[in-house]
């Protein structure tokens, strides 16, 4: 269904990374923008696009979902262990398999308690954390060098791709995305055309699981190495994903969502990125991500006429 | 003739709360039947239907359809056994397209292996509304992008498109053209001509008598009678709906005269964007109750709110002439002796999980502070006096207002504007769902408030309403005042309509 008018947008949209790339070039062009130093930017921003494409699915329906970072840390230490006597396979299988069973067990009590997204999966981070820490046995775990593979490019970007394809069709083409995208947009309505809603809501968390499995196995490949995380600090990676989220909603009327987020995911970390080589030190990119957020979530809402935060 | 039944509705009857719904009601339909359902609004006509097609659960009764036992537990099964209804709102989902929405909830014919076969879905969704004279509508748009009423016509393709057995069309008329009225009553006569059966409500009395071929009316919850279109006349179905005791005084019987009090608020050249409201001007006077119309998305709701300072203007101004102050915020509406009860009684007029007593105390609460602390003694007295004075029906001032019936939960709401001593009074559908004998008291009210002198602006979607107690009615029409009409006993439904679509 390409027309003219979305290829007109999908153009516009993909001048604004250009034009935040030009800005930091001119500003710094002996530090900044190298092509070399891009690709390893566009690999980093991979890990939080892949987890965007399954926590749109919830944010869609006005839901959250907090214990992403934990799913990421808990599904790639489980898969990291599988993979020392089933590889590749138990790489794969183990880390999107936990990451599933986490989205489930979210999904489930969510819809059971009856109780803010937030609340729900706040509490289950904390318990994912600690299970993280059990699990690796305390300490860092690290990955076999013979199942690295997925750590480096290209593979590490066809996984991703293979995965946003997935996102895509589960949302454009099957019955799952239209559910999902009608109980956002109107839930009573969705329930009297005979959606169960609350089934799809935990469709929606298991999706979004899954996804963040995928992620936890690229960035265990990636980094080649993963600590437990305690004391919510895994909630940090749940940021670059949400911030790609509301781009993709707010564009979704123009482009495609996981078009919108890649784009979307892509600009964010090329700010960040600009603004940490003209001088700002991590702790004040801590804050201009927590700045972010507020704006990206706020200006975005405001455009998709506020009825996305509950 | 030899007469199929359809469906046979034994004893059903339902609540909502304390609220007698459905009082034990038996109804037979029979196959190739136009059936019309009347009442007034609240008489339980939508209840009935919404469980017949599954949307609601009967408290106590059963249903037969085609001779077997038919219980829907929800939409879904209500479909599959071959009942689909078109409800009065709207239900259609913005965000999804034309085509998603025709196939919502019955996407299997276009999905294999899970995977949405769009370009059958796309196919099947313009043959659809081709078939249906609505071949200039894009299935690729967002719903959203169409009006009311090409959104309703689209409902009604998807449900013609079900072939169901049993068709139920809750007032729908009013939201339609001439044009779009054309396409519903061939549907309907297609279905009868198909031997398959069709219930309507509505309230157009020359409607129904034009289209049905049966008519069955209800009041208060209750089965009153179902008679043959050809020996019923508009005369007959009125006095039927409304019954006897209330041909006396119901509402306003004085029709003397405009009213000429001093002016109190004028709105003026009034945009609001967000409301879709453009350029309102009017102004209230003194012992006025000015009537607003329209349909349900005209703008009028939210017009009420705009008067009482709850959602800001673009351009334009509320003033109250008195004063020479505007009103910008809750607070400056307040402040002047506005009041406003919303439509959305349960959410945004009350705290239904406190008290009665705090309920009508919250927006007099300086009258019985002293610096540093409330006087709970005089603030018990002042509640009491006032429920009292509306007749609230409750076991103590202290009972939560959750558990009393509509009409009751009305009563505290107003009684806290009364006991602020408001001199304006915005009401938005004050007898929405609330039983005949609480909207009289209502009326009354409204009588009395008139003579002390106080201003009402009352937002109603009851029409007969309107006519019944406004000094002038004002009618709201996509977000612009489309019409006013004066006190007269000449006025008729079809004048107010008429702005109305």
């Amino acid at each position: 269904m390409i027309n003219k008018k979305k290829i007109a947008s999908m153009i516009l949209l993909l001048c604004v990374p250009a034009v935040v790339y030009f800005v930091f070039f001119m500003l710094q062009p002996a530090r900044f923008g190298s092509v070399n130093s891009l690709f390893i930017l566009f690999q980093q921003c991979l890990l939080p696009t892949v987890t965007a494409c399954g926590y749109y699915f919830i944010i869609t329906m006005g839901l959250f979902d907090f214990s992403i970072g934990s799913n990421i840390v808990l599904s790639s230490i489980v898969g990291g262990l599988l993979s020392i006597r089933f590889g590749y396979m138990g790489l794969f299988l183990g880390g999107i398999a936990v990451g599933a069973l986490i989205g489930l067990i979210n999904g489930l009590m969510f819809v059971k308690l009856r109780i803010s997204s937030i609340i729900v999966t706040v509490g289950m981070m904390m318990l994912y954390e600690c299970l993280g820490l059990f699990i690796s046995g305390g300490g860092i775990f690290t990955l076999d060098k013979s199942v690295k593979l997925f750590g480096t490019a290209p593979y590490n970007v066809i996984v991703s791709i293979l995965a946003m394809g997935l996102s895509y069709i589960l949302i454009d083409h099957t019955r799952v995305g239209v559910y999902v995208k009608s109980i956002g947009s109107n839930e009573s309505i969705s329930r009297d055309m005979g959606i169960r809603v609350d089934k799809y809501k935990v469709v929606g968390f298991v999706i979004c699981g899954l996804f963040a499995g995928i992620a936890g196995v690229l960035t265990i490949s990636y980094s080649s190495s993963i600590s437990p995380m305690l004391n919510m600090n895994s909630m940090e990676r749940n940021f670059m994903p949400m911030m790609g989220c509301f781009v993709g909603m707010a564009l979704k009327k123009y482009i495609n969502p996981i078009i919108a987020i890649v784009i979307g995911e892509f600009t964010i970390s090329l700010l960040i990125n600009g603004l940490m080589t003209n001088g700002i030190d991590a702790t004040l990119q801590k804050m201009v991500t927590g700045l972010f957020l507020l704006l990206i979530v706020g200006f975005t809402t405001r455009t998709s006429k506020a009825r996305v935060v509950k | 003739m030899n007469r199929e039944l359809l469906l046979k509705i034994n004893a059903m009857s339902k609540s909502f709360g304390t609220t007698k719904a459905i009082k034990e009601v038996t109804v037979e339909l029979y196959k190739g039947e136009v059936r019309a359902l009347l009442g007034e609004n609240g008489s339980g006509k939508s209840t009935l239907m919404n469980m017949v097609a599954g949307l609601l659960q009967p408290d106590a009764g059963s249903m037969e359809l085609a001779g077997n036992a038919y219980a829907p537990k929800n939409v879904v099964e209500a479909n599959r056994c071959g009942v689909n209804m078109i409800v009065q709102e709207m239900s259609t989902v913005e965000g999804l397209t034309v085509a998603e929405n025709l196939f919502l909830g019955n996407e299997g014919e276009i999905t294999r292996l899970g995977i949405c076969n769009k370009p059958l879905m796309h196919a099947k969704a313009k043959e659809i509304l081709h078939s249906f004279g609505l071949s200039d509508i894009d299935v690729d748009l967002d719903v959203g992008h169409f009006p009311f009423e090409q959104r309703k016509l689209i409902e009604l393709a998807k449900a013609v498109y079900a072939h169901p057995q049993l068709l139920i069309i809750d007032e729908t008329t009013t939201a339609l053209s001439q044009n779009g009225r054309d396409k519903l009553y061939q549907v309907i006569r297609d279905m009868r001509g198909d031997g398959r059966t069709v219930i309507f409500i509505s309230h157009d009395l020359s409607e129904v008598l034009q289209l049905a071929d049966s008519i069955t009316v209800f009041r208060d919850g209750s089965y009153i009678d179902t008679i043959g279109s050809v020996c019923a006349t508009e005369d007959k179905l009125k006095s039927l709906m409304v019954g006897r005791e209330l041909t006396g005084k119901y509402y306003r019987e004085d029709y003397d005269g405009a009213c000429t009090g001093e002016e109190v608020l004028r709105a003026q050249g009034v945009h609001c964007a967000d409301s879709g409201l453009a350029d309102i001007s009017f102004a209230l006077r003194k012992g006025e109750i000015m009537g607003i119309g329209g349909l349900t998305d005209s703008g009028m709701h939210e017009l009420g709110q705009v008067l009482f300072g709850a959602q800001k203007v673009d351009s334009g101004e509320v003033k109250l002439t008195a004063a020479g102050k505007n009103i910008r915020t809750i607070r400056d509406a307040i402040g002047g002796g506005v009041a406003y009860v919303s439509k959305n009684r349960d959410e945004e007029a009350l705290f239904t999980q406190d008290s009665i007593n705090n309920n009508i105390s919250i927006v007099s609460l300086r009258k019985f502070s002293k610096p540093l602390r409330l006087r709970p003694r005089a603030e018990r007295e002042f509640t009491t006096k006032h429920a009292n004075a509306m007749q609230v029906k409750m076991a103590s001032i202290h009972q939560h207002v959750s558990a009393l019936s509509g009409g009751n939960k009305q009563k505290v709401a107003l009684a806290k504007w009364i006991g602020k001593d408001s001199d304006i009074y915005i009401l938005d559908c004050p007898t929405r769902g609330i039983d005949v004998m609480v909207k009289a008291s209502i009326y009354d009210l409204l009588s009395r408030l008139k003579e002390q002198g106080k201003s009402i602006i009352l937002i109603s979607e009851e029409i007969l309403e309107l006519i019944g107690m406004s000094d002038r009615i004002l009618i709201i029409k996509n977000g612009r005042v489309s019409g006013e009409l004066h006190r007269s006993r000449e006025l008729s439904e079809e004048d107010v309509i008429q702005y109305m679509i």
